[in-house]
């Protein structure tokens, strides 16, 4: 006896479920197959939602950790001054904060208008801002760095001039002023829900803003709890009956989203699981003419002494390795399913999102147990027979 | 049911397989109650060769379920190794199969799937002691002269030598009892002689064969003829067949 016979000696079941399921080839193909529909239905569904809310993620920005204060509906001079941002900066803690300036402008090609862009003003450009281009100088006093909309729209390097004009206001009085600047970098694109937006904008050195007004305040914190708490103590330290400033939390929104994607993806993994319940009524199906076609057979197994349960544990091996045999093709075929999404979605076909995979591993569980459940009642059925009646044809 | 007087009459030198007194079975179809078998009296010795004849109709296959514990009966007794089978419930009554009786079948009913020594494992697969199994399985075969066949799927063998695999089959849990319903009925003459022959082995070894037949010429290589009509039991020293 060779080792393989040895193995299957070991699981007789087993054996016989083997051959009954390699006699009607036809039949337990198309049963492995509706498993094997059932099981990439959950998994690929599962996992490609994943997928998806992962790169809608990537694209919205990191969201939550970020909280924005502005001037609020009671505050006299209709933006933030120099003083709020350093009261701001203390209630803050250990958060980093970026104060923000911010105006329109035109852009002027070949003498006329071609445009309108929005200017921010930052310190530090570096802590909002990623640069795909060119370079930030260390003394940031002049240069223009610009969005990467724009650079397309214009055609804009590290290096080309750009020619803006704006209002502003020079010793009390309101002026258009038209300026040349020299693009030092072309920033990376950002995500749509990114804090100060700079694909349609330009940035500058705070230098060619006003001296004490700010738009709006960014603070960064850790994580989503700690930006709440920022948030609560900043309303406090500057609010009481008058809101001076507003603060705009993210927290609240990126749960929510989180939240939507999840009953989305539990919704259309519930359909998904349908499949799986049809797959399983097929595999009944599959095992009920099984058990009418082998009645007689099953009458001698009975009669040369197989209990009831033995011809239960029989139907049911048969049952299981169908539902094994779909659900392990089932998961290599998800697998593949997935690895497409993720690169089309994420860019690369093996970055599997955390709980991705749960899915799959989820979706050949599911396909193994419907399998079973499925074979329980043709099982007992076929076991229930009395040899007479069976051997008699 | 059994009388006091039961014990008298059974005081031989041996202890039957099996034994029946006063065995009706009734069934109910369509509304109407069938006597298939009206109080009879049979007993098996070890080592004997009975042929159950009988017009169709006359109980034959009743009786023989009834030996082969398939079926229990309406009243009476039946008695194996002394026991009374009413006693057993189904997972016993299957257990005393599997260990005293074999069956021989006309159609052979083998198992399509699994190959000629597979087949005559198939009774104690579920023992898990496979390469024991495997080894009386092998020595089967080779006894009813299949020593090379023990590869062979069911339909790359003939009649003959299917029925000889359903007879290896049998004996592989080592019964006190083999029953055969028309174990020569779909074989040829010559065939049907090899088959006979394999029983008058058996029965040397001290199994009792009882068989259902049609034919003339097994109920005459039979010891004993139990002649069946109409439920009830003629036992007559030449054959009485239609």
């Amino acid at each position: 006896m060779n080792f393989l016979d040895r193995l299957w000696g070991a699981f007789p079941a087993f054996l016989m479920a083997r051959r009954n399921v390699a006699r009607a080839k036809t039949r337990s193909a198309l049963a492995v197959a509706v498993i094997l529909i059932g099981v990439v239905a959950i998994g690929a569904i599962g996992a490609g939602g994943v997928a998806f809310q992962e790169s809608q993620f990537e694209t919205l920005g990191s969201i939550g950790a970020d909280i924005q204060v502005f001037a609020g509906e009671d505050n006299e001079n209709g933006h933030l001054t120099a003083a709020d941002v350093g009261r701001i900066d203390r209630v803050s803690g250990q958060a980093e904060i970026v104060p923000l300036k911010q105006a329109n402008a035109d852009v002027i090609r070949g003498g006329s208008t071609a445009g309108s862009a929005t200017l921010y003003g930052v310190e530090e450009p570096s802590a909002l801002y990623e640069v795909s281009e060119g370079s930030i100088p260390q003394n940031w006093r002049k240069g223009v760095l610009v969005g990467s909309t724009l650079a397309d729209r214009y055609d804009l390097r590290p290096g080309s001039k750009v020619t803006l004009r704006r209002t502003v206001t020079e010793d009390g009085e309101t002026v258009r002023r038209t300026e040349e600047y020299r693009v030092t970098a072309v920033l990376a694109q950002a995500g749509q829900a990114d804090i100060a937006n700079p694909n349609e904008a330009f940035v500058l050195p705070p230098g060619e803003f006003d001296d004490d007004v700010f738009a709006q305040v960014i603070v960064r914190s850790d994580d989503a709890t700690t930006a709440n708490e920022t948030a609560m103590q900043i309303k406090r330290t500057f609010n009481g009956r008058r809101q001076i400033v507003a603060v705009f939390e993210r927290g609240d929104i990126a749960e929510q989203i989180d939240e939507a994607f999840r009953l989305i993806n539990l919704f259309l993994v519930g359909i998904g699981a349908i499949s799986l319940v049809v797959a399983g009524v097929s595999i009944a199906n599959v095992m009920l003419m099984s058990a009418i076609e082998r009645r007689e057979e099953i009458g001698v197994l009975r009669a040369v002494g197989y209990q009831k349960l033995d011809i239960v544990r029989i139907m049911l091996a048969e049952a299981t390795l169908l539902g094994v045999v779909g659900s392990l093709l089932g998961g290599a075929v998800t697998l593949g399913i997935v690895a497409v999404i993720n690169d089309v979605l994420l860019g690369d076909p093996f970055a599997f999102p955390p709980g991705s995979l749960q899915y799959v591993v989820v979706g050949m569980v599911f396909g193994v147990i419907a399998s079973l459940l499925a074979g329980i009642y043709p099982a007992w059925t076929a076991a229930r027979e009395r040899p007479v009646e069976a051997l008699r044809g | 049911m059994a009388g006091p007087d039961d014990a008298d009459s059974d005081e031989r030198e041996t202890n039957p397989v099996i034994s029946g007194h006063d065995v009706v079975k009734e069934y109910v179809t369509g509304g109407e109650t069938v006597r298939a078998l009206r109080g009879i009296d049979f007993r098996v010795d070890p080592g004997e060769f009975v042929a159950i004849v009988g017009p169709s109709g006359s109980g034959k296959s009743t009786l023989l379920n009834m030996l082969g514990l398939l079926d229990v009966p309406t009243s009476g007794l039946v008695e194996l190794n002394g026991l009374d089978v009413e006693t057993f419930g189904d997972a016993e009554r299957t257990r005393k199969r599997k260990e005293t009786i074999g069956f021989v079948f006309q159609s052979f009913h083998l198992i399509p799937t699994l190959t000629a020594v597979e087949n005559v494992e198939v009774p104690r697969l579920l023992d898990r002691t496979p390469r024991k199994t495997r080894d009386a399985a092998t020595d089967l075969l080779e006894r009813v002269g299949l020593g090379e066949r023990l590869d062979h799927y069911p339909d790359e063998l003939s009649g003959g030598q299917k029925q000889r695999v359903a007879i290896a089959r049998a004996l592989v849990n080592e019964p006190r009892l083999l029953l055969a319903d028309e174990p020569t009925g779909n074989l040829d003459r010559d065939t049907g002689d090899q088959i006979l022959a394999e029983f008058d082995e058996i029965t040397d070894e001290g199994v009792a064969v009882v068989t259902v037949t049609h034919d003339d010429y097994v109920a005459q290589s039979a010891d004993r003829v139990v002649n069946l009509i109409d439920g009830t039991v003629r036992e007559d020293e030449e054959a009485v067949t239609g």
